[in-house]
């Protein structure tokens, strides 16, 4: 019964998000595209980060690893496989690339674990610049379009649906919208199965999770391994829409970029990594667009010494992410948990026992307990 | 998805020695706990309580000694493996997750579920099966512990009470069959420990476990305890059932601090 109403909350949104093709053009369905591939590397992280407690700086790296495992698997300097055996490969390609990190991920707890995966982003950064046979070096390489069947991901063969011409953008957004639609499903299987309980344990308390039964060094490392994989298929998927790999895309900022997205989301739900990565993803490249529109910004070229668009873009971004840090430190998901329970009752007398779900909860940090110390 | 039906196996502790760079923890300990029965550890604050409790669920390691389960030795094994074994245990300092008080007591029922990664994730028929199948059991356990009408509530919107009960129930939720309590009525009110009391009473009586408990109240340790081991300085002093304990000289010494050896203030 719950779970036929869960399934009838989500088909609205599929639903208007299946239509967006027929109704946008390429700039803005290009930001859902980045919008939704971002999404499943936050989700991928949130569960690292935000559950089990663990800080990654690495996942640029493991973003790589998917983007240009998917380029050389499918491309004429690799095997040339079928795209879409690539891109399923690509993905176990960045899961067993986490999977040799295991040995460290297993036992380095935290911040530590952030620190040593610092390493990976630069180790990364320095074999996609040298190995250009691979890699294509400096100036990256161009991605091959994902084909299923007969039917390709670009603007190919020109095909016009309902009176759309259905260019790259339309057509990857439908696959955009299957990859994400598998991600929410499988990520809201694990965190609220087994595995999910034990990782929310493992971060509020090593100790206790162990005496429940936890394995605390598999549960880590599989943590690592799965959020790699997630960070692999969002790496496949931002290739594909590059349409091409650069290195420097790659970088630490992109790492911090992916930590920013579940901070501002709000740790430790699917749909938290979501809306932080819509945001994080999504504002700049508004701004950057419509910054000029802004009082006491020069149009870009001028070039008399005022604030150009690009720069003002990104101190309002800057200052947007103070604000919701300030003003919701449990991110876009508190704010909106707490807009509901006002909505749902209008002037509340403190929180009612009786209906915990409309009671404001806590942040997560108030319900942390301590570590025991033995 | 039910209890254990089988008897509780003995728990043996014989000369279990700790020591942290050079401070002796527990020295030679010794004591049996007989199957089904309750079995206090107590003593003075420092007296290694808690010290002997982190062996017993495989925190520390114990320099010399033997802790065995029926035939098995504990000593050895990791914290996962002595849970799988069906020892559980509740910590002095409340340790509750993030979630309601279901998905806490779920997290108890980790060691006696399969669902991995991918079943989980792909939401298998079984992975579905499973959690569905404990989840009932694991309301009856609300049930039993006085936390049903609370299921759902997130566990931070709890009194202390409460949350203390949240853990005894966790516990509880790995359907052991060596219970060890820390503390349990620790900061609680008068009200409260007399229905912590009952409750651990009526445990008893209905799961058949053997109960381990480590408690500064000794009205609660008088009431409930079959048997009762007295530590102090890491060494045991007294051994016997509660009203022999009680009369126990050396234990009034060490409770009054009277008469004290003298080898004992240099420690």
């Amino acid at each position: 019964m719950s779970d036929l109403l869960e399934r009838g909350r989500f088909l609205l949104p599929a639903v208007l998000l299946a239509a967006l093709p027929f109704y946008l053009d390429a700039f803005w369905l290009r930001i859902g595209l980045f919008s939704m591939a971002a999404a499943i590397g936050a989700v991928g992280l949130g569960l690292l980060s935000g559950t089990a407690g663990q800080l990654s700086l690495g996942h640029a790296f493991f973003l790589a690893v998917g983007a240009y495992g998917y380029v050389w698997l499918a491309g004429d300097s690799g095997p040339g496989l079928p795209p879409a055996v690539a891109l399923v490969l690509a993905v176990l390609l960045a899961g067993a690339a986490g999977g040799l990190f295991s040995p460290v991920a297993g036992r380095v707890k935290g911040v530590y674990l952030g620190v040593a995966t610092l390493a990976l982003v630069f180790l990364g950064h320095h074999v996609l610049l040298t190995a250009d046979s691979v890699t294509g070096g400096f100036n990256g390489s161009s991605v091959p379009p994902l084909e299923i069947g007969s039917f390709a991901f670009d603007q190919g063969d020109d095909l016009t649906v309902l009176g759309v011409p259905f260019g790259a953008e339309e057509r990857i957004w439908y696959l955009g919208l299957a990859l994400f639609a598998l991600t929410w499903f499988t990520a809201r299987g694990l965190l609220r199965g087994r595995p999910g309980r034990a990782l929310v344990a493992l971060r509020d308390s090593e100790t206790a999770a162990a005496v429940m039964g936890v394995h605390v060094a598999r549960y880590r490392s599989a943590a690592f391994v799965v959020s790699s994989m997630y960070a692999g298929l969002a790496g496949v998927l931002l290739a594909l829409s590059f349409r091409r790999v650069v290195p420097d895309y790659f970088s630490l900022a992109l790492s911090v970029d992916y930590l920013a997205m579940i901070v501002i989301g709000g740790l430790g739900s699917v749909a938290g990594a979501t809306a932080g990565a819509v945001f994080v993803t999504a504002l700049p490249l508004l701004m950057t667009r419509y910054a000029d529109q802004l009082p006491l910004v020069a149009a870009p070229g001028s070039g008399d010494g005022s604030i150009g668009p690009t720069e003002a873009a990104r101190y309002l971004y800057g200052a947007a992410i103070v604000v919701i840090l300030v003003f919701a430190p449990d991110g876009l998901t508190g704010l909106a948990r707490r807009a509901r329970a006002r909505i749902a009752r209008p002037r509340p007398p403190g929180p009612a026992p009786s209906d915990p779900g409309a009671a404001p909860r806590p942040p997560a940090t108030a319900v942390r307990a301590k570590e025991h110390t033995p | 998805m039910t209890p254990r039906t089988d008897a509780p196996p003995p728990l043996q502790v014989r000369d279990v020695t700790v020591r942290f760079a050079g401070l002796t923890a527990l020295d030679q300990v010794s004591f049996t706990v007989a199957p089904g029965t309750a079995h206090a550890v107590i003593g003075p604050n420092g007296a290694g309580k808690s010290t002997c409790f982190n062996v017993l669920s495989g925190l520390y390691r114990p320099a010399s000694g033997s802790v065995r389960l029926g035939g098995t030795e504990l000593t050895r094994l990791a914290p996962h493996r002595i849970a799988a074994l069906g020892v559980a245990r509740t910590f002095q300092n409340i340790v509750t997750t993030q979630g309601t008080v279901a998905d806490n007591l779920m997290l108890g029922r980790h060691a006696l579920t399969r669902a991995g990664f991918a079943a989980s994730a792909l939401r298998l028929p079984r992975a579905v099966r499973e959690q569905r199948d404990h989840l009932a059991r694991v309301r009856e356990i609300a049930e039993l512990t006085g936390l049903g009408a609370l299921f759902d509530t997130p566990v931070a919107l709890l009194s202390y009470g409460d949350r203390k009960r949240v853990e005894l129930a966790r516990a509880l939720c790995l359907e052991p069959r060596v219970l060890l309590l820390d503390e349990p009525v620790a900061g609680m009110n008068a009200g409260e420990r007399v229905r912590m009391a009952e409750v651990v009473r009526e445990i008893r009586a209905e799961l058949g476990l053997s109960v381990v408990l480590v408690e500064h109240d000794m009205g609660l340790v008088m009431r409930l305890a079959d048997e009762v081991t007295v530590l102090d300085f890491g060494r045991r002093i007294a051994h016997g059932t509660p009203d022999e304990v009680r009369r126990d000289p050396e234990v009034l010494r060490a409770y009054l601090g009277t008469e004290r050896a003298d080898g004992e203030d240099a420690a």
